[in-house]
């Protein structure tokens, strides 16, 4: 049988950045057939979405796994644009794939940096990466000399086209994928049901997300397909969601953050683990501002300033506590496109980019509302 | 040594009549109790974790409302609706965890209740010092919390309570973490105010204080009233018949159990020292041996524990399990075959938003998952079923949060921990604080019954009789250092009691003055 507190998993708390995602899409739905602009609908404009989402996405995601382990990261918009600068300043001399090689082992070392003071010295992560926010802004200011960069050959030019842009068809990965889900969790769900065991909330989702992949496909057709950084941030959240929710590690990443005085106890190497977080999260955000720097061939010193307030409301929405011991990857993603598709909607119905930040914002707090007030009683750790 | 107030014919200050509470989720904590506070008197409070007490107290001290029933306060009937409103009506409460804002003096937190502008009131101070006249207990005004020990923390309480000019006393559990003359200072205090007049609560696990301090008692079982007589119509044995509910086969059968030492030494340390606070010693197990380690807070016992465990990175000394040479880490330790219980089970062995099952796996996770990287989610359920049932643990099942648990369960996950594992050596430090009756002697017998498997074990206890009834040998520790050796069967917890504070015949009579031994003074001039 389902555990009995089914109720808590499908409650606002634990869902409800799905149902706030479905509910925009709703109204933006009826509101762009309703007033005659173009759908809201259309596999283009969700397929922009994701296309827009997918940077954020991925560094929501690392953000995710370093605020499970109780740290924290403000340097990400920073570092991303130290990966962009980096790699597109020697993609002309070494050709992209090194540059992009050379440009994540620099966002890399930052997070060495930052996790070596925050574990070593014992200065809290908050102040560390708010030094680090500056001071590597700062660094790309020095790298680029305070100008533009522009990828210096054609060659290398072509290379992060290839990297960066074009489509990759995917209905027929969508129903592999939506398919696997459903069998997987199919056999889980008549195991559980055969034997009288409980089973987690991981079971119907998974059937439910198999379920809505499968939808997808075959409502958008065969003529389905997404940008290439979709799906490197698809296939990332994928892998960091498996080693989460079915790994030794992943339960550890939690214990660590839920009581690392306990976690240390029971032989976990609590700093290793620590660390590891800060190196996701700077990792993540070099790849982040590669895919940045190859979809311009061009960066500029400012780039991606901020994004790392929208990266961590990404994170909020999706209910990571900023006290470490629970999040979600996939719901992170879920806040990502929540926030992108509020961007979107403005766009498409033509309303004002004022209220946007105002409309945002709210958003936000309203998020973090729900889940202090919506269940205080009970708080688990859930992938 | 107890000041009974004459008879029965104080005035109830607090009456409650008939209270029910069900809590939103459905739990029943209170079905219909009858609760009465005389001024002048002691009232002892007390069951196993569970059984309602804290429920009942904070139903007393207003910060959850009863769903049912009548609280009469001076023959009024009232409602309060916060513990403020309780408070200017006489009422204080002095909670288990200590809230008190360590970065403040003590006059500041004696007085943080008021609401006047002035953080240096010359009033305070005065008043301040007429209540510590009043109570007989000394304390520099400012001192911050954060320098105080934990006994003198709970003084200052009740200094806190008493400037609100509280009538009644509400004190949940205040000696659970004090060391033995700590206490001392605490009973004093609560036998001077009850014979000022006040009315005093009493929560507590200890027997024997609430048999030489109250003068009255009321037990609590399932969520009712199972007991209530004056203390001197009722014995120890009869309380702890009813906290149980059962009588409480005597936990000294576990010492016929003894006698299961075998030869080789399974642990071994040498010149094991720590700048924490631990003279180098030397110390010797053997496979099937139960050392109990007695000694008083801060004499160094869960130094020594931390030492030998690994986890302290700045001990020096050696420390060899079963040959091989530890090099203080952890994660080496728990792989090898070393295990410890830590003394503070919410800061240092539970992770809170863990469930029983994932709490239970933490240490062995690996030997659950296949090929130690993918987890077995039904084998770690299966494990804490097998937990629960060994332990006797008291949960719905391997899905409860453990944060959900009463105390004595919660802990009783962490000793079940390590029963997964290859142990060799358990170190349990204060694995039987503050947990009621039931959940210690599961716990004690399965000390006994490690030890009969082969396994060492170093317990480390406040409780001297209940550590002489499992160990075969007492090392006790003061200042640091190990001051004497006993064999459990030929000494007495009173002969232990006086080792570890210092005034055995043949401690190694150090002469530096000790924190306990001040404090111990202080108590004799009160």
């Amino acid at each position: 049988m389902l555990k009995s507190d089914w109720k808590r998993h499908f409650g606002l708390r634990d869902a409800g950045v799905y149902y706030a995602l479905i509910l925009l899409m709703v109204i933006l739905g009826v509101v762009t057939f309703l007033v005659g602009r173009p759908s809201y609908f259309s596999a283009t404009n969700i397929t922009n979405i994701l296309y827009q989402s997918s940077m954020i996405a991925m560094m929501g995601v690392a953000m995710t796994v370093i605020l499970i382990t109780g740290n924290f990261d403000l340097s990400v918009g920073s570092v991303a644009a130290l990966g962009a600068a980096v790699s597109v300043g020697l993609a002309g001399p070494l050709g992209f794939p090194a540059a992009a090689l050379v440009a994540l082992l620099c966002c890399a070392s930052v997070g060495i940096m930052n996790g070596t003071i925050v574990q070593l010295v014992g200065i809290n992560a908050f102040i560390v990466t708010l030094g680090s926010l500056t001071a590597i802004r700062g660094l790309v200011l020095i790298l680029t000399n305070g100008r533009s960069l522009i990828v210096s050959t054609p060659e290398a030019k072509a290379q992060m086209v290839v990297f960066e842009g074009g489509k990759v068809p995917i209905q027929m990965f969508l129903i592999v994928v939506g398919i696997a889900f459903i069998v997987w969790f199919g056999i889980k769900l008549m195991r559980a049901r055969a034997s009288g065991t409980e089973y987690g909330p991981s079971v119907p989702g998974g059937i439910i997300g198999g379920a809505v992949l499968l939808v997808i496909a075959l409502v958008a057709g065969p003529e389905l397909s997404v940008a290439k950084p979709v799906i490197y941030t698809g296939l990332f959240t994928l892998i960091v969601w498996l080693v989460l929710s079915f790994t030794t590690t992943g339960r550890r990443v939690y214990a660590v953050g839920g009581n690392a005085v306990a976690a240390r106890l029971s032989g976990v190497n609590v700093g290793a683990y620590k660390m590891a977080g800060f190196i996701v999260s700077s990792s993540a955000a070099g790849f982040a501002g590669i895919m940045f720097g190859a979809r311009l061939g061009a960066v500029n010193p400012t780039a991606l300033q901020g994004a790392e307030l929208t990266v961590i409301a990404s994170a909020i929405l999706g209910g990571t506590s900023l006290f470490g011991g629970a999040g979600s990857v996939v719901k992170t993603l879920v806040g990502a496109l929540l926030l992108f598709t509020l961007t979107n909607g403005f766009n498409i119905l033509n309303l004002g980019a004022n209220y946007q930040g105002l409309i945002e914002g709210t958003v936000v707090i309203a998020a973090a509302a729900i889940y202090t007030v919506g269940g205080k009683a009970k708080k688990k750790a859930t992938a | 040594m107890v000041v009974r107030s004459s008879t029965h014919g104080e005035p109830s200050l607090l009456g409650l009549e008939d209270i029910h509470l069900t809590f939103p989720n459905g739990t029943v904590a209170l079905r219909g109790v009858d609760f009465v506070a005389h001024a002048g008197r002691v009232h002892g409070l007390l069951g196993a974790n569970g059984a309602g007490k804290s429920t009942l107290i904070k139903v007393l001290c207003a910060s959850i409302p009863a769903t049912q029933g009548r609280i009469v306060w001076r023959g009024e009937e009232v409602s309060f609706r916060t513990p403020f409103e309780a408070n200017q009506a006489g009422i204080a409460t002095i909670h288990q965890n200590i809230p008190l804002i360590p970065t403040l003096s003590v006059q500041e937190n004696v007085f943080m209740w008021k609401r006047g502008g002035l953080r240096h009131n010359p009033d305070d101070r005065r008043q301040l010092h007429m209540l510590c006249q009043e109570i007989g207990y000394e304390v520099d005004p400012d001192d911050l919390i954060s320098d105080l020990s934990i006994g003198a923390r709970q003084m200052v309480c009740i200094l806190q309570a008493l400037s609100l000019g509280a009538d009644l006393i509400l004190m949940d559990e205040p000696t659970a973490s004090l060391a033995k003359e700590e206490r001392e200072i605490v009973y004093a205090t609560v036998r001077r105010l009850a014979e000022q007049g006040k009315g005093i609560i009493f929560v507590s696990h200890f027997l024997d204080e609430i048999m030489a301090l109250t003068d009255e008692v009321t037990v609590l079982r399932d969520g009712k009233v199972v007991m209530y007589s004056e203390t001197h119509a009722t014995s120890e044995e009869q309380v702890a018949e009813a906290i149980a509910g059962k009588t409480i086969a005597a936990l000294d059968h576990l010492k016929t159990q003894r006698g299961t030492i075998r030869d080789e030494a399974v642990l071994e340390c040498r010149n094991l020292a720590s700048p924490a606070g631990l003279a180098p010693m030397d110390f010797t197990i053997h496979a099937g041996e139960v050392v109990g380690i007695a000694g008083l807070l801060g004499s160094g016992r869960s130094e020594f524990m931390h030492a030998v465990f690994g986890s302290d990175k700045q001990a020096t000394g050696e420390v060899v399990l079963d040959g091989k040479r530890m090099r203080r880490n952890p994660g080496q330790s728990v792989r090898e075959g070393l295990a410890l219980i830590p003394e503070d089970r919410d800061q240092q062995a539970i992770v809170p938003v863990f469930e029983i099952w994932k709490n239970n796996s933490l240490p062995y996770l690996t030997k659950t998952a296949l090929r130690g990287i993918v987890v077995q989610e039904d084998t770690e359920r299966e494990w804490a079923e097998e937990a629960i049932r060994i332990l006797n643990i008291k949960a719905e099942g391997p899905d409860d949060l453990v944060t959900e648990l009463s105390g004595g369960n919660a802990q009783k996950v962490t000793v079940a921990r390590w029963l997964f594992g290859d142990i060799k050596v358990l170190l349990m430090d204060e694995p039987t604080a503050g947990i009621d009756v039931g959940a210690k002697a599961d716990i004690l017998t399965l000390v006994r019954k490690l030890a009969s498997e082969g396994k060492a074990v170093v317990i480390v206890s406040s409780e001297f009789e209940e550590m002489l009834t499992v160990a075969d040998r007492i090392l006790v520790m003061r200042d640091g250092a190990v001051v004497a050796e006993r064999p459990a069967a030929d000494c007495d917890d009173q002969e232990l009691i006086l080792l570890a504070s210092g005034k055995g015949k043949n401690g190694n009579g150090r002469s530096v003055p000790h924190r306990t031994e001040q404090e111990g003074e202080t108590h004799a001039q009160v």
